[in-house]
């Protein structure tokens, strides 16, 4: 089918109008809202409010502390879960049982999830019952209403998009660059370590990005399992926004979380390719 | 020999892993369905006894049934419109070639990035601007903005692997024109269209982020609800309503792998 240049453009015109009205015009007004007072006058009395005060940087540092960790135990469990579907698992029927099981939890809201581990770490839930039973621990642990608690429930919430990212990558993978070092006589644990490993390098910095950025926003699970013990910026955000009805300020919040975002992922992005290009110098 | 030896225990570690994983990825959930069965007034996991009663409650309770029904409609709408808008788009994004061609279609997978929070903030703001604050229709302009860039992914991957000359040989035949849409390229693309809509479903039926800006006593939708009650309290009643999302989730994978394949639809979409 041949796409003339008028349908072309109606075609792909409409979505995109669709987009401006509803995406890009409403983002914008956050921005400009953000830079005016109640009133509508323009002002940075905003910005100012929320770099001044401590209180807004302690929150923005926990956000990201939180989220980093929340990276860092995604990854650790969804590389070698992706890596055993698609290298080790042979059965197509069972590496789909797999999927399914990795895709219901990502079709489940994330209050449901984070509810199920809000009974899991509770002070008779069934974490610290195991604990108590193997005679690890000699009382209850408070789990729940923690940092800890928040990092358990998010890492369980983004693992799927760890290894649905990380096993797509490793998909497509040529399998014939492994062959040829198992062919020069390397074991596999080497050829993981030289060859997987660094070509699968792509799928874990999509993946980390995702996750990282998908943490950073979220506002369902840190509500739920900090118990309003801690605060993160979604809710600071949402606070503004539901609560004390200051759409500027909170305008200047989200604004603020999005910025510092983008400069972290980007310095991410920047340091990994630095690294690469290390590697490849010295190999 | 120590090498395989080696590789063996390796290999074992890995699906003695795997396998945990999945336990790991399954017990929340499976924790949740459980409790919604118990007989006791307070949750327990394992459920002592086995009832349906508290099925019965929400299920008889019309606010539930309301947000459900909101929640469902949202999700339909959403997901058909981004469908109108993202097949078309992905289609030219595949097959013309123009200038700012990069640039529109970042713009079409930008809503994935932004935060979801700053998403509701800003269709409240821009609503309350235009005057339909709190309405439907503005949940539903958000929702199509955050679901539209996973049709037009899907579509989009489908249309890349598709092969050229079958769609050569409908013109060569004589069929041109927008009638071949239908008649030769939709069919070809069809598990990744598929793939899209139910992931467009799914993303608009779970949502919280964005609908809590515009969510009202009146205009509520079910994670909204959900959120609001386990936020204060919880008990069998609202594991039972939880559970009932769960069961959607699970539909939705199994028609995910009975059309498209589970495997192949989850690698469209990365």
């Amino acid at each position: 089918m041949r796409i003339t240049r008028g349908w072309a453009l109606v075609l792909l015109g409409i979505p995109i109008a669709f987009l401006i009205a509803f995406f890009v015009v409403p983002f914008l007004v956050v921005v400009l809202s953000s830079l005016q007072t109640k009133d509508g006058s323009w002002t940075i009395a905003n910005y100012v409010k929320a770099f001044s005060d401590l209180y807004y940087w302690d929150t923005l540092l926990l956000t990201f502390r939180l989220s980093l960790l929340v990276t860092v135990s995604s990854l650790l469990i969804g590389y070698p879960l992706a890596y055993y579907m698609i290298y080790v698992l042979k059965s197509r029927a069972i590496r789909r049982l797999f999927y399914v099981v990795v895709v219901t939890p990502l079709f489940t809201s994330n209050i449901v999830r984070s509810f199920g581990w809000m009974v899991l770490l509770g002070r008779r839930g069934m974490i610290n019952d195991v604990l108590l039973t193997l005679g690890l621990v000699e009382r209850p642990l408070p789990l729940l209403f923690s940092e800890t608690s928040i990092v358990i429930g998010l890492s369980y919430i983004m693992t799927p998009f760890m290894v649905l990212t990380v096993s797509g990558v490793l998909q497509n993978i040529d399998r014939s660059l492994e062959e040829v070092a198992q062919d020069l006589g390397a074991g596999s644990f080497m050829t993981f370590l030289k060859v997987t490993l660094p070509l699968s390098t792509p799928g874990i910095i999509a993946g980390s990005l995702i996750v990282f950025t998908l943490s950073v926003s979220a506002y369902v699970t840190p509500s739920i399992l900090s118990g309003g013990k801690k605060i993160v910026m979604s809710m600071l955000i949402f606070q503004q926004y539901g609560s004390v009805f200051d759409f500027n300020f909170g305008a200047t919040l989200a604004i603020t979380l999005l910025i510092t975002t983008i400069i972290l992922v980007v310095g991410y992005l920047l340091a990994m390719e630095r690294g690469t290009r290390m590697t490849a110098a010295a190999t | 020999m120590s090498q395989a030896l080696f590789a063996r225990l390796g290999r074992l570690a890995l699906s003695g892993f795997g396998w945990l994983a999945m336990l790991y990825l399954l017990i929340p959930l499976a924790v949740i369905v459980g409790s919604s069965f118990t007989t006791t007034a307070y949750l327990s996991f394992p459920p002592v006894g086995l009832t349906l009663r508290w099925y019965g409650q929400f299920l008889k309770d019309p606010s539930y049934l309301s947000a459900i029904w909101t929640s469902a409609s949202l999700a339909v709408a959403a997901a058909s419109i981004a469908t109108l808008l993202g097949v078309p788009a992905a289609l030219v994004l595949a097959r013309v070639r123009f200038p700012g061609r990069q640039a529109l279609s970042a713009l079409l997978f930008s809503p994935l990035i932004l935060p979801a929070i700053v998403m509701g903030a800003a269709i409240l703001q821009y609503a309350s601007a235009l005057g339909f604050a709190r309405t439907f229709a503005a949940i539903l302009a958000g929702h199509t903005v955050i679901v539209m860039p996973y049709v037009v992914r899907t579509t989009l991957a489908s249309l890349v692997g598709l092969d050229p000359s079958f769609e050569e040989a409908a013109r060569d035949l004589g069929d041109t024109g927008p009638g071949a849409f239908f008649r030769v390229t939709l069919p070809l693309i069809k598990p990744g269209v598929i793939a899209g809509a139910l992931f467009a479903v799914i993303i608009s039926w779970i949502n919280v982020e964005l609908s809590m800006f515009n969510t009202t006593a009146e205009l509520m939708t079910i994670p909204v609800k959900l959120f609001n009650y386990i936020q204060y309290s919880v008990d069998p009643m609202i594991a039972a309503v939880s559970a009932g999302t769960i069961y959607v989730a699970v539909v939705v994978v199994v028609m995910l792998d009975l059309t498209v394949g589970i495997d192949k639809a989850a690698s469209m979409n990365r």
